[in-house]
């Protein structure tokens, strides 16, 4: 795998995404549509960080389950994954492809994030915890769910299968995001908040770690 | 530079083709014939390794293919499909949409194209590396006569460097092979 290959499939996912506006654009949507319902929910009263925390983590998973799995499955389904198989190592495959679902996830986070603090009650207290928290779980969720995406996208029922196959992948992520951002937000001892959040990063680099092994041996036919 | 041994695929129960044998070297073209649904455009997967064998094995060296059902990204305009293949491959010409007289349409995107101008990209696409073995299924099922004309020059300049495999059932097409396969469904 050479850079130049890696990077060549990084700016044709960030070409296609910003030409079809399907992924991030779907996403981004999805959370304007839950933060404004969230603000509307909570008028007037005080949002406590705990519930937040949840809130905020919902609103991440569901972006990034809209937009992270379509980056396999739609190359499936226009049957151009051919192309690359044609003509690209698979690891250049699956680091260009990961990396821009990281950079998707972390920039949908930060839209949820703005627009959550922006149109809620919600307090923050610790902003470093906090963006730790966003971006180890969006380092988590891109590496777990595009390559879930992989591996659903050789089946028949794709959608429903990287749903199915990513969920106890994502369950460790929910537990320790949670915690993260419950703690960032005033709730829980903050030492307990730190740790899960560089538990969220040890989760996202093991995640990518192991991801290459297991994408080569579904990639190739 | 392409041999396959005792090459067989099978779907489910049926046998797709098998013991198939062949060696070409440089100079030399394939032609496979067949009725549809007997296997012609497999066998092209199979070569290319984009289908794995229900057995034997195939050699090759650097292969190009070009074929009908290929897809390519609606989005990308043709110079971006080039320069895609050249930066994933690490080789090749950035100008290749030159060879199939597609320079003009090098800035619009693969969904504005006409299916004759799409068969062109895929062809560009597939020679741009200089491949020792191009493998082409149904190359004029959507050209006019000078995408034909086209093909049939792209074709000489592949038997200079390589071999070629050529799926197809046109007529016009046999006299460019020296040895045939028949597929039966």
């Amino acid at each position: 795998m050479t850079p130049t290959a890696l990077f060549a499939i990084l700016r044709k996912e960030f070409r296609v995404e910003f030409r079809s506006r399907s992924g991030f654009f779907a996403a981004s949507l999805f959370a304007v549509m839950a933060v404004f319902a969230i603000s509307a929910a909570s008028f007037n009263s005080k949002l406590p960080g705990n519930l937040a925390s949840g809130l905020v983590w919902v609103s991440l998973l569901f972006g990034s389950v809209i937009a992270v799995p379509r980056r396999f499955i739609q190359e499936e389904e226009l049957r151009t994954a051919d192309l690359l198989r044609l003509a690209a190592h698979p690891n250049a495959v699956y680091w260009g492809k990961t990396l821009f679902a990281i950079i998707e996830t972390v920039a949908y986070g930060t839209v949820v994030s703005v627009l959550f603090f922006l149109l809620t009650s919600a307090k923050l207290v610790d902003p470093g915890l906090y963006c730790l928290g966003v971006v180890g779980t969006s380092i988590c969720m891109g590496s777990v769910i595009s390559l879930c995406g992989a591996i659903a996208s050789q089946s028949a029922n794709r959608t429903a299968l990287a749903s199915a196959i990513s969920l106890p992948l994502i369950v460790p992520i929910v537990f320790m995001g949670i915690a993260c951002l419950r703690v960032s937000m005033g709730e829980g001892l903050i030492p307990g908040g730190w740790r899960s959040g560089y538990g969220l990063v040890g989760y996202g680099i093991a995640s990518l770690a192991i991801g290459p092994y297991l994408f080569a041996a579904v990639w190739k036919r | 530079m392409l041999s396959a041994k005792n090459l067989g695929k099978r779907l489910g129960p049926r046998w797709l083709f098998r013991n198939l044998e062949f060696e070409l070297g440089v100079g030399d073209a394939l032609l496979i014939t067949g009725p549809n649904g007997s296997g012609k455009s497999t066998l092209l997967r199979c070569l290319c390794g984009l289908e794995p064998v229900s057995e034997g094995s195939v050699t090759a060296g650097p292969i190009g293919i070009a074929a009908i059902d290929q897809a390519v990204y609606p989005d990308l305009t043709c110079q971006e499909h080039i320069d895609l293949m050249v930066d994933l491959r690490g080789t090749g010409d950035r100008k290749a949409l030159e060879l199939v007289n597609l320079s003009y349409a090098a800035n619009l995107p693969a969904q504005k194209l006409s299916s004759g101008m799409r068969a062109r990209l895929k062809l560009a696409m597939a020679v741009l590396h200089a491949p020792t073995v191009l493998l082409l299924d149904e190359p004029s099922a959507t050209l006019d006569a000078p995408g034909i004309a086209l093909v049939e020059n792209l074709i000489s300049e592949q038997l200079k460097r390589g071999c070629l495999v050529i799926a197809t059932n046109d007529p016009n097409e046999r006299r460019l092979a020296n040895q045939e396969i028949s597929l039966e469904v």
